[in-house]
């Protein structure tokens, strides 16, 4: 199989500004060309990822940066449509059509509540059963009940999370809060608080990827290698995220990133002990410390053991959310998995600052949201 | 003098939902289907069975009493379309445990802080102003 690497990366800061979507989509887009040191006509094919934005919006907005007979397909898969796009990126690549890809993730997204009626059928939305926390928070009441969770454990997900930030140009929210004032904010869905949920809104990430052969012929700049680009849609039953309207108490399979991250890892042929740094989608707080548990970085019932260890702060021996994570980023759906797979390689290249986890060689970045739809990419140096 | 406004047609808030004639609701239940190929039970009235994706499903009324396996207390109004009281109250949403081995989304009547994870709850229709029936489960208590 052929080896395939970033060789450009971008981004626009996440947050929202008073730009529409072709001027932040080609901001990013831009930033990731030079990052690469390559013209848009070098360009092959592009893929763009995005869930609120109308159709055709990828030729829309990469249309300005000139005149092309290159294919330019949208895709969505919810929260995990950025590695949906990557994939696709990656798969053609793989198969010998293109060397040399771009894929786009962009958005902007109204303030408040999601619009219920993306996934929601009418009859959950005139019940009140359409607030999406609500189906993360009873994943939370389950596992507190299980296992011992604890209200402190999560919000030390929200704290860690909102002091990374301070580092991050990117992030909309960049503030330190105390656990006090995590703590004190109003409860959203019983047990998760305002402070310990993400906001929708607007943002762009790109990356350029290239056949590794193409790479060494342009002598592109510190190329970062995809080990791994999976997605997954939960089995029957896997997943009561949202929007379900019951599960199963027969059949137990296993939940979407589980299945995502053994197949990831399996690609790779790497293991969680292998890999450096993570960036993973904490809609809420309890779900970044579900998830540790999902990518086998501690036995299931165990992640509020990792958080209270601190094994998981930057300086810790599994570093999540170096960004700042969703909490203090945003969520523009589509943006969401490129940002964070720009994130991970400003991180392998150690481009990263104050959040710089010291040398950081492999780092995995996960999506995961409606109907199951779960993505991790797996970089290397 | 007022004439009384005309009770509005009952009409089930999603069709395949709910089991049993509408004018008799002491007698309505949740709609459900059984697979008889995986024996899995799903939540109303489905031509395929989502677990092993044959189409030998029978339907069969779900069991009035189960058993609360987790929830939570939704505490904004939710986005939307929401038919709930105005201006909003909080209310207990959860996964109602049934005998026939599924778990239901559903909206958790009374006192909200009072919901426990194991408690033993019963289904009840709920009527709105514009005829639309929906469910919600009471504390058995």
């Amino acid at each position: 199989m052929k080896d395939v690497v970033i060789i450009g990366a971008g981004i626009h800061p996440f947050g929202r500004f008073d730009k529409t979507a072709e001027e932040i989509g080609s901001h990013a887009a831009r930033m990731a060309l030079q990052d690469a040191g390559l013209a848009w006509s070098d360009i092959e094919a592009s893929y763009l990822s995005r869930m609120y934005l109308p159709a055709t919006s990828g030729a829309r907005i990469l249309r300005k940066l000139g005149g092309t007979d290159m294919p330019i397909v949208d895709i969505e898969a919810a929260c995990a449509s950025g590695g949906a796009a990557l994939r696709q990126g990656v798969l053609a690549i793989r198969s010998g059509e293109c060397d040399v890809v771009m894929v786009l993730g962009a958005e902007k997204m109204p303030r408040g509540f999601m619009d219920p009626r993306m996934i929601y059928a009418d009859w959950q939305i005139e019940m009140g059963l359409s607030l999406n926390p609500s189906y993360w928070s009873m994943r939370a009441m389950r596992h507190m009940h299980e296992y011992g969770t604890t209200d402190l454990q999560i919000a030390k997900i929200a704290y860690k999370n909102h002091q990374n930030s301070v580092h991050n140009p990117y992030a909309m929210y960049r503030k330190e809060f105390s656990l006090e004032e995590i703590l004190g904010s109003p409860l959203i869905c019983d047990p998760i608080r305002r402070l310990e949920i993400c906001a929708p809104d607007d943002g762009a990430a790109a990356v350029v990827i290239a056949s590794a052969d193409y790479a060494r012929r342009i002598g592109a700049r510190a190329p970062v290698r995809i080990a791994g680009c999976v997605h997954t849609i939960a089995r029957y039953s896997a997943d009561f995220r949202c929007p379900a309207d019951s599960m199963s108490a027969t059949v137990d399979n296993d939940g979407p990133t589980e299945v995502t991250a053994r197949k990831a890892y399996a690609q790779a042929g790497l293991g969680p002990e292998d890999v450096d740094c993570f960036e993973v989608q904490d809609t809420d707080a309890f779900c970044e410390l579900e998830i540790y548990e999902e990518l086998q970085m501690c036995p299931i019932g165990e992640g509020g053991r990792l958080i209270d260890e601190g094994v998981t702060a930057i300086t810790g021996r599994h570093p999540v959310n170096m960004s700042g994570g969703l909490i203090s980023k945003g969520e523009p759906v589509g943006a969401s998995h490129l940002g964070q797979v720009v994130e991970i390689v400003s991180q392998l290249r150690g481009e990263a600052g104050a959040r710089q986890v010291q040398s950081a060689r492999v780092g995995l970045a996960h999506v995961l949201g409606a109907g199951g739809n779960c993505a991790i990419t797996i970089l290397q140096n | 003098m007022t004439d009384a406004m005309p009770s509005p047609e009952l009409r089930p808030v999603r069709s395949g939902l709910l089991a049993g004639p509408l004018d008799n609701l002491a007698a309505l239940k949740l709609a459900g289907s059984r697979c008889r190929a995986c024996g899995e039970t799903t939540l109303g009235t489905n031509a395929l069975c989502p677990n092993c994706g044959r189409d030998d499903v029978a339907p069969i009324p779900l069991s009035d009493e189960g058993h609360v396996w987790t929830y939570t207390v939704i505490r904004y109004r939710p986005p939307g379309a929401y038919k709930g009281p105005e201006p909003f109250v909080p209310f207990a949403v959860g996964l109602v445990e049934l005998p026939e081995g599924l778990r239901v989304v559903a909206p958790i009547g009374g006192d909200p802080e009072a919901v426990r994870i194991g408690m033993a709850v019963r289904f009840a229709p709920r009527v709105r102003d514009d005829g639309v029936v929906e469910f919600v489960y009471h504390p058995a208590a």
